[in-house]
């Protein structure tokens, strides 16, 4: 094996956490065997989660209030960016479902200079049948009916792996605290002239991360959001 | 009895109006204007309806609702969507800026912690504004 500590010097892992305290310190050890450089943003979790990720290897940034995914995911990306050598930003999920081999591969894609963003797709595999079948129908429909996925050709709309270069992060703005960044990353790199590729990930349906897992019916609130945000904000 | 499509049409109008004004250009010191004439004249026309209902009434008739009461009860229904739509964009803006302010906070904060914990050594190359602004060059 390489130094992949040096390998990866140049890459970020950004992680939102909210109310993980039982996971995070788990999840951050395995991802810092590859990725040297990590960064937790506490979203104002009631529970131990900060001093958790405190009492980790990785970098700890606070919100004072809770803000939502959306904005933690912000947070860490305006944190990456602000570090020295920072050229590519990985958006990770704090309840270990997903695995930090895929990471590094959509890395090494991104390096390449194939693509400006990665996201990860648990649908281009054949074998999907890990995932839940109620969320392969849900997801599959909703990559088929949002225009801005349509237009991208993506096979998964809501994949929280992502990898972005420092061009796209520069340039990316998540408003929408909530859950509804996902459809925003997608429609504003529907928009953009960003080359955006995608790679086969694998997630890992625990019962924790299942439990963890964002509603369907959030869905609703979701479109609301994206409905009524004011335009051209 | 005049065709009651008429009253229908005014207030899905209306409604469409209100929408697409709110959503589009809300800082508009025209549409702030435009808000405050209408809660004026909103209290005003009810004032007017409470002395003389019977106008109201012959008024409701002509343009195809039965009673004045109702034409009242429509009236408060569009207003009633205003104000949500408008309380609800205007808890956005707060929100947004709150979020800029708490993202400020929490970057510096976390810039003295990390440098604590002997995460962060030497000065970092650059600085990267976290409020949106102007995005910095791409490689500069």
């Amino acid at each position: 094996m390489e130094p992949l500590a040096r390998q990866y010097d140049d890459v970020w892992l950004v992680i939102p956490v909210y109310n993980e305290e039982t996971v995070i310190q788990a999840v951050v050890k395995d991802a810092m065997t590859v990725f040297p450089h990590v960064v937790c943003v506490d979203d104002g979790s009631p529970d131990g989660s900060a001093s958790a990720i405190a009492a980790s290897e990785a970098h700890l940034v606070r919100h004072p209030i809770n803000l939502g995914q959306g904005a933690a995911l912000q947070t860490g990306i305006a944190y990456a960016r602000a570090r020295a050598g920072a050229r590519y930003f990985v958006t990770f999920d704090a309840d270990g479902q997903h695995r930090v081999e895929d990471a590094a591969e959509m890395v090494e894609l991104a390096r390449t200079g194939a693509a400006d963003v990665v996201l990860g797709s648990r649908f281009l595999d054949e074998d999907t049948s890990s995932v839940p079948w109620v969320k392969r129908i849900v997801l599959r429909v909703v990559a088929a009916l949002s225009p801005a996925a349509r237009r991208l050709k993506l096979t998964d709309a809501h994949n929280g792996l992502r990898v972005l270069t420092r061009p796209v992060a520069d340039d990316l703005r998540i408003t929408m605290n909530g859950m509804a960044h996902a459809s925003q990353i997608v429609s504003y790199l529907a928009r953009s002239d960003w080359r955006v590729a995608e790679h086969p990930v694998t997630i890992r349906y625990t019962d924790y991360s299942r439990s963890k897992g964002q509603s369907l019916v959030n869905g609703v609130n979701i479109l609301f959001d994206l409905g009524v945000r004011q335009r051209g904000a | 009895m005049p065709d009651p499509m008429i009253v229908q049409l005014l207030l899905l109008v209306a409604v469409a109006a209100l929408l697409v004004l709110f959503v589009r250009n809300r800082h508009g010191v025209r549409v702030a204007a435009g808000k405050r004439v209408a809660l004026v004249l909103f209290a005003l026309v009810n004032v007017y309806a409470v002395i003389r209902p019977d106008d109201l009434t012959a008024l409701a008739q002509a343009i195809g609702v039965g009673r004045g009461t109702d034409l009242v009860l429509y009236a408060l229904v569009v207003g009633f969507l205003s104000v949500t739509l408008n309380q609800y964009l205007r808890f956005q803006g707060v929100d947004a800026r709150v979020t800029e302010l708490a993202r400020t906070l929490a970057v510096r904060e976390a810039e003295i912690v990390n440098r604590d914990r002997g995460l962060l050594v030497g000065p970092d190359a650059r600085a990267v504004p976290v409020v949106p602004g102007v995005p910095d060059e791409p490689g500069a």
